[in-house]
């Protein structure tokens, strides 16, 4: 083995072992610093409790009235609900606007005048509009998931091919025809790339929704860990949450690359 | 707006051919559209409150105005409306400016080094799935509800985007820039402050902007879960007294806010990067 060949396997090993002894180090001093009482227990749980207590959820209802199962449950229908209303109506809204002057006249103004409001900001009013219940959670959802859509649907649209648009245009295309035909299609990469980001969106949005208002879900647990002050509670609220993310991110990958299969990106 | 499309120019030019009539001129012309859609909003709100779907949720868009006027000259908490406006700027200006510290400098590292990367990257990792909500509990708990949690909160936000974008404008630069670079014989370090460092920047500034959105939702949810400042305080009053002129009020004064502040950016970019032009979609 020559000595660039033994350099090389050398430095591949180093980069494999390096993230496994980092996460150890990171899971072993947090472990260590709640154990040893440098942080005390009210305030932060080690992952060992973490896991205990992921495991008493999945039977247990105690202390705050769901199990775990329950919880996330009530958190995808509601993101699932907002995030397919803002994909129906995001993407053909931006796509309309990307092509159609009507489209883009009549929506852009009350587009980016609503664009700029974070959506947490309209829980108080959909408090008063729809209570605390389902309803309102979709609209925030909703409402946050929409912008990405839009501007990605949008963005597709406009970065058509020229070269495309004029060939359909030589050979007698109507407006409509190249719009269905030619524009579309190649919008669709920015509009899966809107599926991810709208995601994260309303994954995020949902978890503000339920800290604020609500009697279920994931955020609801978190909140009622704090307002417990059991910190254990609060930590595994949120690495369900995260996991959940992820999961469905994953998901959606997948389909992405089923449907886009085939496709140059 | 102004396209570069061929496209639309050869749009143009078939418009031009038809036959001059006035709807059609009217129809195609931006800025009669532009006034018809805030007039069409403008109109749709007053019917809802007129016909009281919403009961006490809703007001006419005109008290809004009128509340804000009310606000400016009255003080909420002994602090004036713009002390609160000021209040919440503050603490994403101080969240923004520390996950800018931590954040985009540990992107650019684990970009450029293996080893940088093998080590935080697995962390990051754990981190970034989390909405940065979700840590709002948590700093309550650590922290209190003075202005520590708040920064806190805003600093996670802000850093997770920080992070991925400058890592990814380092990851995604052509190669061919780097043999560039060699083939000219430089360093590695030149390599480094020639290439890596000013092409990431785009990168940088997207990760900015979408930063900066995350951070004033972050504000704002903290706001709203405990504060006695700040304009998340303004709705929270605005909703406990049943007035929703206050809550929409404050709602449009973040939204003005949170809008200047990525117009600075956008500025800030076209004066630091005016090679990229494109994209000129938002």
């Amino acid at each position: 083995m020559s000595h660039y060949q033994h350099v090389k396997v050398h430095r591949q090993r180093a980069l494999v072992v390096l993230p496994i002894v980092s996460l150890s180090l990171f899971f072993l001093s947090w472990e260590l610093v709640v154990d040893f009482g440098l942080v005390p227990q009210t305030l932060l749980a080690p992952p060992s409790a973490v896991v205990k207590m992921f495991f008493a959820k999945l039977t247990s209802t105690a202390p705050d009235g769901l199990l775990l199962q329950e919880h996330a449950w009530i958190s995808i229908k509601e993101a699932f609900l907002g995030y397919f209303l803002a994909l129906l109506v995001g993407i053909p809204l931006g796509l309309a606007m990307g092509w159609f002057r009507l489209a883009e006249g009549l929506a852009r103004p009350i587009f980016e005048f609503i664009r700029p409001i974070p959506p947490i900001a309209w829980i108080p009013l959909t408090i008063y509009w729809f209570g605390i219940g389902l309803t309102g959670k979709v609209f925030i959802i909703w409402i946050g998931g929409i912008v990405p859509c839009v501007i990605n649907a949008y963005a597709g649209v406009r970065m058509t091919n020229p070269v495309f648009l004029q060939m359909a245009r030589l050979y007698g295309a109507t407006s409509w025809q190249m719009f269905r035909t030619v524009c579309i299609p190649s919008a669709l990469p920015m509009v899966f790339g809107a599926l991810q980001i709208a995601l994260a969106w309303c994954w995020m949005n949902l978890v503000g929704a339920e800290l604020l208002a609500a009697n279920g879900g994931l955020g609801f647990l978190i909140q009622s860990g704090r307002k417990l002050g059991r910190p254990d509670l609060v930590v595994l609220g949120m690495v369900t949450v995260a996991l959940t993310g992820v999961i469905i991110g994953l998901a959606i990958d997948r389909i992405e690359k089923k449907l886009l299969a085939g496709m140059r990106r | 707006m102004t396209s570069h499309h061929i496209a639309n120019e050869i749009h143009h030019v078939v418009r031009e051919k038809k036959p001059f009539s006035l709807v059609d001129d009217l129809l195609m012309s931006r800025w009669f559209l532009y006034s018809m859609s805030v007039i069409l909003f403008l109109g749709i709100w007053y019917y809802v409150v007129y016909i009281d779907v919403f009961g006490r949720g809703l007001c006419y868009p005109h008290e809004v105005i009128t509340e804000i006027i009310r606000l400016t000259s009255r003080k909420l908490a002994g602090k004036e409306l713009w002390e609160h406006a000021w209040d919440s700027s503050r603490r994403v200006f101080i969240g923004f400016g520390i996950a800018c510290v931590l954040g985009i400098p540990l992107g650019f590292f684990m970009g450029i080094s293996k080893y940088f990367n093998a080590v935080f990257n697995p962390i990051f990792n754990l981190i970034k799935p989390m909405p940065p909500i979700s840590w709002v509990s948590l700093s309550i708990l650590w922290l209190g509800i003075g202005e520590e949690p708040k920064i806190f909160i805003i600093a996670i936000g802000a850093f997770v985007p920080l992070v991925l974008n400058a890592y990814n404008g380092i990851r995604l630069i052509d190669e061919e820039l780097y043999d560039v670079v060699r083939m000219a014989g430089g360093s590695h370090m030149k390599e480094i402050w020639e290439v890596s460092f000013p092409a990431a920047v785009p990168a940088i500034f997207a990760g900015l902007q979408i930063a900066l959105s995350g951070a004033w939702s972050c504000v704002l949810a903290a706001e709203l879960v405990s504060s006695r400042s700040g304009l998340g305080f303004v709705i929270v009053q605005g909703m406990n007294t049943g007035k929703a002129a206050m809550v929409i009020a404050g709602m449009l004064l973040i939204a003005l806010i949170a809008y200047v502040c990525s117009f600075c950016i956008s500025y800030l970019e076209r004066k630091i990067c005016p090679w990229r032009r494109d994209l000129s979609t938002h």
